[in-house]
Formats: C-alpha cells, sequence, structure tokens
C-alpha cells in the first residue's frame, strides 16, 4: 500500500505569544497532527524572508510564520514589520507560482491554544491535497 | 576543537514518555554528529536529575548541553544554573521543547518520537553555534530628574527624596505648583487645593535631596538608562532670590501691564512679578520679553526701588549638566485653546469662561476674592451655564478622547457656585456623565439633589450676546425640548490637552507620542508608567487626561520604577543581543529606523549596538539586506541549521 | 521638448567653473545607432553628448563605482561628479541618499525631462525594424520617434517602440536634481502596472510554468546584478558567508557557512537567488530595465520587480525613490497595513 503522504510543516514561532500559545495548547492537551516542527525565535520581526525560502528549499511542504497580534509584540512593534515583511514573500511567493496555501501567516496570543491547534489541523487538511512541495526544493 | 555535547530526555514521568519512545530518541541521539553523551531520565528536574547532568558535564567533560523536556519557560533557567554549577557557561545549555510541542498534543507514538528527534536535533544545532555570554552590565548614576513642576512631578521628586536619592526637579515657569495650585477646591472631598498643595511645595523647597530649578528648561539629553547626561537652561530671572525679601515694591513702580498668566487672564500683571503669593520659590522674576529692555536699560525703575538690591540685569543665561540614572516626565497639559473655541464664543464674550478660569473665580485668592463676579460688569450671575465635552469627544472638529475630569468637575463648579449664589441657577449641558472613582457618583448626585443643579442631556448649538445676556441655544434630547438660556455667564469644559512644547520635549527625550500627543507608554495595561525608552517614566496628565489621585498615584509608581534603576549600583542586561559585522555593514541605517528602543545608531557610516539598551528582539536582523546585524545564539545560521534538521534532512 | 544644446551648455559651463569632477552622460557609438555612456572631463568633450530615445541607461550606476575609487584614493578629489539622469534615474539617486550610501554633495544631477517620450525598447524595435539598418533614432515632433535607415527617415509614434517601462511610468520628470531641463508635463500614456495584468487571470500552474522556463533559463552570471544601481554591497548576500571568522572559529563552523544560495545554475537556487533579488529590491527598484536589458538570456525580470513595486504601492502606499528622508518600505509600518492573508 502506498503510504499517505505526510506533510512536513516548519512553523515559526515568536517566543512570547505565538510559541507559549502553542505550550498552551500542550497544556490543554489539545490534540493535532504531529506534521509541525516549531522553531522559536525571538520575536516574529526577526523571521528574515531567507529563513522562509530555506525551509521551503530543505523540503518544507508548508511555511508558518506566527506572532502576537497586532499591538501584542513584546518588542513593541516587530510584529507590523513582519507584516510587511511577510505580506511581500507571500505576494512574490504566489506570483511565481508557488500554491498559496504553503504559506500562512497568523496571529496567535499566549491565550490562544486552540486557535494554535486549529490552524495546525487546518494548513495539515489544505497541504494533502498539494501533494509534496517541488518546486522550491534544491535540486542539488 | 570538537564540540562535545551531551544530550538528556525527561521522562516526565510518563507525560513525555508516554507518547514519545525517550529510549529511542536518546539512542539515535547518540550517534548524532558531536553527541559524545546521551541518556534519557525519569525526571530531569529533580536534584538526582540535574545531578546526572551535571556529573555527566564533569566526567565527559561536555561543553554543551540539550536537555529534551518541558517547555523552556519552565526549566531553562533551572538547567542553565545547573550547568553553571558543573562548569560550564549557561548559555551552552539549550532546551528541546518535546512536552508541550510534542508528547502532550500528539497520539501516535511514532510520530511523536520522529518529531521528538526533529526537535532535538534542532536545539543540538543551535547549541553547537551558541556562543558563551556573561549578563552586560553598567554603572548607573544615582540620581533622578523629573521634568515638570506640578502635582505629579512634585510628588514624584518627594517620593524619590525620601527613598534618599538625589533628585533634580526642573519647571519651566517662575514658581512650581502647576495647575493644582490654580484650583480653588478639588472634587470630591471638597478640600482647598491650596491648603494641600503648598505645604508639598514647601516640603521640595526644604528637602535637602532636591535641587528645585525653575523658569529652566531641558536643552539636550543623551546616553542611555542608568546614565543619562542632561543639558539645562537656566533662564535669568534678574533677582538674586536670596536677596529678595518679598516688598513687592518693584510691582509698584513697575509701567507694565501684561495679562496674569496665573490667573488667567483675568487680571493683569507687572513685567516684574511673582507668579502667586506662595509661589516657590518665593521671589520675583523680570520678565524680559516683556520689559521695555534691558540691554540697554529702558527704564530701570525696579532696580532703583529695591532696597536690598536684589534686581540684577547681568544675570546670565546659564547650561546647567547634570547626570541622573532615571528620568520622569510629567509636564502636565494645557486647555484646549480659544482659537479653537470660537464657535462657543470663547475669547469673543468676556463673560464665556473656560474650567480653570471659573476656578479662579472661585478661589478664595482669586481676582474677586472668592466672589463669584462676571468680568465684564462685576455683578453676580444669576444664571450661569456649564457646558460639558467642549472640544473632547469631538472627533470631526476637535479631540477624539475623553478629557476625563470634567463630568467631575463641571458639577463642582455648578455646586460651588450655588454655595456662593444661593439665589442663583446652574445649568450643565452634557452628552452623559461619567463619574467613576471613589465617591464621584455620589457628588454629581449631590450636585443634582441637593444644590438643584439642572442637568440637560445634550449639545449647545448656539451661544452668542444679546444686551447683557449670553444666550445659549441647545437641544435636551431626553424631552426632546429645544432650550433657551438667558445666561449671565457661560463656563466651558475644556478638553485637555498636552501642555504646549511637550512633543518638542518628547523628541529631545526619544519618547513617542501617542496619536493625540501624549506621551506614549511603554504598555496600555501593563506598563502604563514606562515609556518606550528604557530609564524614562511617564507621571500625570502628560500621559493621558487624568484626576490629581490618579496622577499622584502614577506619579509614585514612576518613582519606584526609577527606583528599580536607581537601587542598583549596577544594571545587568541579557548578554543576547544584536552585533553588527562591520564588513557587511553599508550603514544604509534601515535597523536604526526599525528599532523600538533606539539601540542603534550610526557612527562613521556603521551600525553601532548600544549593548544596554538592544532587548534582543532581532527585528533589525530580518531587516537587514546583507545580514549585516544578528543577534547573538539566535543568529540566521543556527535558524538556518536548525531548519534544515528540523526537516529531517 | 529637451533641446541637446541645453544640455551641452550646462554641462559647458558646470565643467567651466570646475563644480565638478567630471560629468557620465551619453554619447554616440560610432557605426551604431545605440548610446553608450560618456564620461565627459574636458569642456570640449561635451560636444559629443547626445541625447536621444537610445538613452536607455541608468547612469546612476556609476556612483558606486565613483565612491570606491575614491574610498582607494589617499588624496581623492572630493568635487562631485555630474550625471544626467532621467526621471526613473533620479529616484534611484533617491534611494541611494536614502540608504546613505552617497551624499548629496557627492553629485550634480542633471535632470532630463522625458516629457511625453521616453526611451526604446530593443525588443519592441527588432519586430519592426532589421536593427541592421538602422543609423539613428531621434525624438521627433508631436511625441514620434525619427527613425534614420538607409533608405531615409521614418517617423512612427512612439508609442510603438516605447519602453514597456516607460509607458507605464509614473515620474517622467526626475524628482531630485540640480538642474531640470525639458519641461514638467503631465503624461497620457502612464498606465502604471499594465503589464502585470497577464499574470493576473493565470493558474497558479500556469505562473509556475512561466517562471520556471525563465528562471531555469539563468547562468547565474549576475550580470543583472553588476548593472543594478541598488545592487552595492561589497558583498552580496547570494555568495553570502555571514560567518565572522574569528581565531577561534572552527574548521566544521567555517564549513557550515551560511549559503542561503548556491552558486550552481540549478533550479532550486537559480528561484532563491531571483526571490532574494526580488524581495531586496522591494521599495528600491526604481524601474530603470537595466537588469532585463542586460540578461543575456532574456529573463523578463522587471516582473519580479514590478510585482513587489505594485504590492508596495497599493497595499503600503510607498513608492521608492521619492523622499530620501522617509524610512525605508520595509523599515516602517502604518497600523492598519493591510493584514486580510494573516490568520
Ligand atoms: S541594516 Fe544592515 S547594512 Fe544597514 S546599517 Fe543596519 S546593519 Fe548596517
Ligand atoms: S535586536 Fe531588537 S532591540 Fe536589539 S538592536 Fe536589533 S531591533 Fe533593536
Ligand atoms: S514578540 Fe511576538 S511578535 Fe514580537
Amino acid at each position: 500500500m502506498e503510504e499517505k503522504f505526510e506533510p512536513k510543516i516548519i512553523a515559526f514561532l515568536c517566543k512570547w505569544c505565538s510559541s507559549a500559545g502553542s505550550d498552551l495548547a500542550g497544556v490543554s492537551r489539545m490534540k493535532y497532527p504531529p506534521n509541525v516542527v516549531p522553531i522559536t525565535v525571538m520575536c516574529s520581526g526577526s523571521i528574515s524572508p531567507n529563513y522562509i525560502l530555506s525551509a521551503f528549499k530543505d523540503g518544507a511542504d508548508g511555511v508558518l510564520v506566527s506572532g502576537c497580534h497586532p499591538g501584542d509584540c513584546h518588542y513593541i512593534k516587530g510584529n507590523y514589520y513582519a507584516r510587511r515583511r511577510i505580506t511581500l514573500v507571500k505576494e512574490l511567493l504566489e506570483f511565481i507560482g508557488i500554491e498559496p496555501e504553503r504559506f500562512q501567516m497568523s496571529w496567535v496570543s499566549a491565550a490562544e491554544g486552540a486557535k494554535y491547534t486549529e490552524i495546525i489541523k487546518d494548513f495539515v487538511k489544505e497541504l494533502e491535497p498539494l501533494g509534496p512541495q517541488n518546486k522550491l526544493r534544491s535540486n542539488l | 576543537m570538537r564540540k562535545r555535547i551531551g544530550f538528556f530526555i525527561c521522562h516526565c514521568g510518563i507525560n513525555i514518555a508516554g507518547t514519545v519512545d525517550v529510549k529511542k530518541v536518546s539512542e539515535g541521539l547518540s550517534k548524532y554528529p558531536g553527541v559524545v553523551h546521551s541518556e534519557d531520565y525519569i525526571y530531569m528536574c529533580s536534584d538526582p536529575g540535574q545531578s546526572r547532568m551535571v556529573e555527566a558535564i564533569k566526567e565527559k567533560k561536555l561543553d554543551k548541553v540539550v536537555i529534551a523536556c518541558c517547555s523552556p519557560t519552565l526549566h531553562e533557567t533551572t538547567f542553565r544554573n545547573a550547568a553553571k554549577v558543573a562548569g560550564i557557561n549557561s548559555f551552552q545549555c539549550e532546551i528541546a521543547n518535546v512536552r508541550e510541542q510534542c508528547s502532550w498534543v500528539h497520539k501516535d507514538m511514532k510520530k511523536a518520537t520522529a518529531k521528538a528527534i526533529k526537535i532535538s536535533k534542532a536545539a543540538i544545532e543551535r547549541a553547537r553555534l551558541n556562543e558563551s555570554l556573561e549578563p552586560i552590565s553598567v554603572p548607573v548614576t544615582r540620581r533622578a530628574l523629573v521634568i515638570g513642576g506640578g502635582i505629579s512631578g512634585i510628588q514624584s521628586a518627594l517620593d524619590l527624596a525620601n527613598s534618599g536619592y538625589e533628585v533634580i526637579l526642573v519647571e519651566r515657569s517662575p514658581s512650581i505648583g502647576g495647575h493644582m495650585i490654580q484650583l480653588s477646591e478639588t472634587f470630591p472631598t471638597l478640600d482647598c487645593s491650596q491648603c494641600i498643595m503648598t505645604p508639598k511645595m514647601v516640603e521640595v523647597s526644604k528637602h535637602p535631596k532636591i535641587k528645585l530649578l525653575t523658569y529652566s528648561e531641558i536643552q539636550e539629553v543623551a546616553g542611555y538608562i542608568g546614565n543619562f547626561k542632561v543639558k539645562i537652561l537656566k533662564k535669568p530671572t534678574y533677582v538674586d532670590p536670596d536677596k529678595c525679601t518679598l516688598c513687592d515694591e518693584c510691582t509698584k513702580v513697575c509701567p507694565v501691564a501684561v495679562p496674569n498668566e496665573f490667573e488667567l487672564g483675568l487680571t493683569r500683571r507687572r513685567a516684574i512679578y511673582i507668579p502667586f503669593p506662595q509661589a516657590i520659590p518665593a521671589t520675583y522674576t523680570l520678565d524680559i520679553n516683556n520689559c521695555p529692555g534691558l540691554f540697554p536699560i529702558a527704564c530701570g525703575k525696579c532696580a532703583d526701588v529695591c532696597e536690598p538690591g536684589a534686581i540684577d540685569f547681568d544675570m546670565k543665561p546659564e547650561i546647567l549638566e547634570e547626570e541622573v540614572g532615571s528620568i520622569i516626565v510629567s509636564t502636565g497639559y494645557d486647555l484646549y485653546g480659544k482659537e479653537e473655541m470660537a464657535e462657543y464664543g470663547y475669547g469673543k464674550y468676556e463673560d464665556v469662561l473656560d474650567g480653570l478660569q471659573f476656578e479662579r473665580l472661585l478661589s478664595a485668592s482669586g481676582p474677586t476674592m472668592g466672589k463669584i463676579l462676571r468680568p465684564s460688569d462685576h455683578k453676580e450671575p444669576k444664571e450661569v451655564v456649564f457646558i460639558q465635552c467642549v472640544g473632547s469627544r469631538d472627533p470631526e472638529l476637535h479631540c477624539a478622547y475623553c478629557s476625563k475630569i470634567c463630568c467631575m468637575y463641571t458639577a463642582k463648579h455648578a455646586m460651588l457656585y450655588k454655595h456662593h449664589v444661593h439665589d442663583g441657577q446652574p445649568y450643565v449641558f452634557y452628552i452623559d456623565i461619567r463619574s467613576g472613582g471613589k465617591d464621584y457618583e455620589e457628588f454629581v448626585q449631590r450636585a443634582i439633589e441637593e444644590d438643584g443643579v439642572i442637568y440637560l442631556r445634550g449639545k449647545v448649538s448656539k451661544i452668542f450676546q444679546e444686551g447683557d445676556k449670553i444666550k445659549v441655544w441647545g437641544v435636551d434630547t431626553l424631552s426632546g425640548k429645544v432650550i433657551e438660556i438667558d445666561a449671565d455667564m457661560v463656563v466651558l469644559a475644556m478638553a485637555m490637552r498636552p501642555s504646549e512644547g511637550a512633543s518638542e520635549l518628547a523628541k529631545k527625550l526619544k519618547i513617542a507620542l501617542d496619536k493625540d500627543g501624549f506621551l506614549a507608554e511603554a504598555h496600555p495595561k501593563l506598563r502604563p508608567v514606562e515609556s518606550l525608552t528604557s530609564g524614562m517614566f511617564l507621571a500625570g496628565a502628560a500621559q493621558a487626561p487624568k484626576d490629581i489621585p490618579e496622577a499622584v498615584a502614577q506619579a509614585s509608581g514612576a518613582a519606584v520604577k526609577a527606583v528599580n534603576i536607581l537601587s542598583q549600583d549596577r544594571l545587568y542586561h541579557s548578554p543576547t543581543i544584536a552585533t553588527v559585522n562591520l564588513t557587511l555593514c553599508t550603514g544604509c541605517g534601515m535597523c536604526v529606523d526599525v528599532c523600538a528602543y533606539e539601540a542603534i545608531k550610526l557612527e562613521e557610516g556603521k551600525a553601532v549596538v548600544n549593548e544596554v539598551l538592544c532587548e534582543g528582539c532581532g527585528t533589525c536582523s530580518a531587516t537587514c539586506l546583507r545580514a549585516a546585524i544578528k543577534v547573538k545564539n539566535i543568529t540566521p545560521l543556527q535558524v538556518h541549521e536548525m531548519i534544515k534538521v528540523a526537516l529531517g534532512g | 521638448m529637451v533641446k541637446l544644446d541645453d544640455i551641452k551648455k550646462e554641462c559647458k559651463s558646470i565643467l567651466e567653473e570646475g563644480k565638478v569632477k567630471y560629468i557620465v552622460g551619453y554619447k554616440r557609438n560610432n557605426n551604431y545607432y545605440m548610446s553608450i555612456p560618456a564620461f565627459i572631463e574636458k569642456i570640449e568633450e561635451t560636444d559629443q553628448l547626445i541625447w536621444d530615445p537610445t538613452c536607455v541607461y541608468n547612469l546612476v550606476r556609476f556612483l558606486r563605482d565613483e565612491k570606491l575609487r575614491k574610498e582607494r584614493q589617499k588624496t581623492p578629489d572630493t568635487r562631485p561628479i555630474g550625471v544626467i539622469v532621467k526621471g526613473c534615474d533620479s529616484r534611484a539617486i533617491n534611494v541611494l541618499l536614502q540608504e546613505k550610501f552617497i551624499k548629496r554633495e557627492n553629485v550634480y544631477i542633471i535632470g532630463v525631462a522625458c516629457e511625453k517620450s521616453g526611451v526604446i525598447e530593443k525588443k519592441k524595435l527588432r519586430k519592426k525594424f532589421n536593427e541592421k539598418n538602422i543609423k539613428q533614432i531621434e525624438f521627433g515632433k508631436d511625441n514620434n520617434f525619427i527613425i534614420t535607415t538607409e533608405k531615409g527617415k521614418t517617423t512612427i509614434s512612439a508609442e510603438e517602440i516605447l519602453a514597456e517601462r516607460c509607458i507605464e511610468c509614473n515620474n517622467n520628470t526626475p524628482v531630485i536634481y540640480d538642474v531640470l531641463l525639458g519641461e514638467k508635463v503631465e503624461r497620457s500614456l502612464s498606465e502604471h502596472f499594465r503589464s502585470l495584468e497577464k499574470f493576473e487571470s493565470i493558474s497558479t500552474e500556469e505562473k509556475w510554468n512561466f517562471w520556471k522556463k525563465e528562471l531555469d533559463k539563468c547562468i547565474r552570471c549576475y550580470a543583472c546584478r553588476s548593472v543594478c544601481p541598488m545592487c552595492y554591497c561589497d558583498e552580496c548576500i547570494a555568495d553570502s558567508i555571514s560567518l565572522a571568522v574569528k581565531p577561534d572559529t572552527t574548521a566544521e563552523e567555517k564549513a557550515q557557512k551560511i549559503r542561503w544560495v548556491e552558486k550552481s545554475p540549478v533550479s532550486s537556487e537559480n528561484f532563491s537567488y531571483h526571490l532574494i533579488r526580488a524581495l531586496h529590491l522591494a521599495g528600491r527598484c526604481i524601474d530603470c530595465g537595466e537588469c532585463e536589458r542586460v540578461c543575456p538570456v532574456d529573463i523578463p525580470l522587471r516582473y519580479l520587480n514590478k510585482k513587489m513595486e505594485k504590492e508596495a504601492s497599493e497595499q503600503f502606499g510607498y513608492t521608492a525613490g521619492l523622499d530620501p528622508e522617509k524610512p525605508a518600505l520595509v523599515s516602517d509600518f502604518k497600523d492598519d497595513d493591510p493584514q486580510d492573508f494573516i490568520i
């Protein structure tokens, strides 16, 4: 039997809200698919477009960037800069023909364990029909 | 030298081990490059667990450890301390979160185990490139600067001085006291404002720890938390306060008469004057802008009559340089002005007053000695209309915000008016009454029930003078009736706004402003007295409209925040801060623009990070097109490696 | 219409006054109809200057070379250099000022307004004429170009061979200059993002196929980077090694030098390179079209940059190179920047 496609997701989470929110999902024993590996960074503002491109190159089927809600960034305004920067990355990836589902951004607060759980569930569901991401994957 | 990495995975009872095959993880990682020790243990955070780690570090000469366990928010510090005990730098200890972000959220053991391995590898990759770091420390200048000598500034200064710290209190006008000293009685207790204020002012002037600089302005602020350097301009008063005996002879001969600021233009003062009898410092000031001239001396009469020879025309502006560790900004408010409120006849009709002017009429020491008399004909007004929300809550034309204190002081005005003029009738036009605060609601009710103040809900549509009456037309929206009042006097509860010059000062201090021009707090809920610039705090109406108790409370809060800094010999700061690769940096300054802490400066065309100000958020590093700036121990290279292994590569 | 004589006169006078070290402008390329850059140092050389629809190059690029040269010299001549700029090129100067790469006093800007026309696009020209026969192209009256071939002169409407970027241009008049030649006129042909329209209606797969085909052609010669006035970094992140090598840097660490992009011209690396390039030019590219012009394999690079320009403009109200005092596109934000895609 052919094995079911298991999308690989990298989630870049800011330490103060989104990573804390995903911790809360754990503390509340919510369940979501194990397809996502989180990488916690200090702030969504520190997520360089290079990280996203790297993840796709290294074979990610989907990439999530998540930070504090506007106004709530621990570092005051990092997420506002992230929003602009990520918008540009998002637009560019879609422009060159990467399925929009593959790259997502969310605001997840430290209290939103449930939201994080839903985001991951939906993300996996959306990625499944797309199959593996080979467009940007390294072919070296 | 090849790194010697130790890996430990915690069972956390069955919390981790129930879903993650910890043996398999530990075994798998034992073969991972650089890992020379790998084990699993039931409770890593327990004493025996920590001891195992310490032992392993010593025995196997590990230089880095990674512990796969619960979220780093819980035990990162525990393990880092243990690592230090074992003799390695605390930053050589990394946590892999395999509980909250793995075992607790998954069911399938095989998949959870595979994920735990990826998470652990990512942590190892991060650890591999971690630098050993020690906390950054800087000395603290243990003195404070308070800007603005109203009630907030006075309170902050006294709290700091009474905690044993030296304070420099800077006030730009000739006396401290601010707006509070102008008030008659204060709501809701009706105690006399001057009676409660003057003792505090005197305390300031007598306090050995407070250096009071009135008639002075901040010129320049440099430095950073714990180490500010401030230049203060002390303007000449041309009167030596030590010699001045307050005999008042000079004002009798001075030929100049200009509107008296303290009495809000209801009376006039001389070019040489004392702002009000209880002024602190108790001395006269020669107002050079209104004096016919000193260079050369055009009049000089005051000096002629001054027996003690206190008047010194040769006094020069002085620039004082002070070093302080913390700054409190309490620059207060001004009322919305004449120009803006012409629609209500303010500035056009003599008997249309603003709230502060009415305070002066009520004040026993005011221009009418506490009698309520019309400025135009000195008759006692029998019908007085008070209008609330003048300029406030009017996003189209004026300020969108609520000035917060007007409901209460209008009730007080109406009440006190009634106490003075028993047969008078006060009316209040209001949008709604906001009387949140201890005893505030009761106070308003008392005005309505006991003092017969008539409250009319609605806005005033027109105000105009006819004969000696001021016609006030409006609608009572509750009854739908058109209201026309032939008033003798109208009092406008003007919006509060940041005091004049606050925005220029904020620029010098590098403190952000909010959309209305008030000083912006660092966080609306959790950091309401801090500014975004570390080491600078906010007190009073400079931050937002507030009443006296709130201003005082915030002032004390700000003082404690300042004490947090001043009470230390040195400040310690996390060393995971941004550093610049000078070869790559082109000096474009984009990082400077994005840093929320003003931690980066361009020096000779290169970015330079202030280690004390940088919070290590990394926003600069994602902005820099050349990857020239990065935060220690979470560098792009580290993330790059983490991505690779997190994807199983 | 801009008179060549005015340009020459201006250049002569600033050279005479010693205001500038030299001037970068355009001159004729012996037997070819296209112009080439001219470096004018002497007054008599100003006669070589030309101004015609083949003045396509963005000469601002040479400010970088000048800066590097000056850095190497022990006692550099600190006088500014003069540069002839079109509207688009002038915005490049603003970007360089914004990024503090150059100082205002280092450059004397001779702005030339494109008025109602612009410069030619060779691709379009080739479709209509045999390039070999063309001797010269000049601005004609009424928004026409006059083309001289062996057989004589033909007049054609500028729009037919006008560069696509000129048709989409909003800044036909330089936005920063010391002297402006020609007139500030509104132009009717601005259709700002028209070249992107064709991407709007096609599917994700079609987009991918388009770009896959185009970017797979890339041979990584980096001509696009070399010609771009914004690509002035000493070390490009595309060849990057953002690891400072210190005495205690281990061999292992060195082996792990960060490489966002590998040098091999394979699909994934070509994509990486061009995506990073587009992102790095977002809010900086002023659409001078130089990268696309120099690409030896004809990759339509402009679209990538244009796409970023469009999003910057439509979502954030930002246009590159208008105001050197303002923060850059990505070092600024508005509280209400759009965020519809964010969950
Ligand atoms: S953004 Fe980068 S290149 Fe620009 S000044 Fe900062 S560190 Fe230097
Ligand atoms: S890491 Fe954050 S706080 Fe530090 S310099 Fe960069 S932007 Fe400023
Ligand atoms: S800390 Fe969460 S987005 Fe900045």
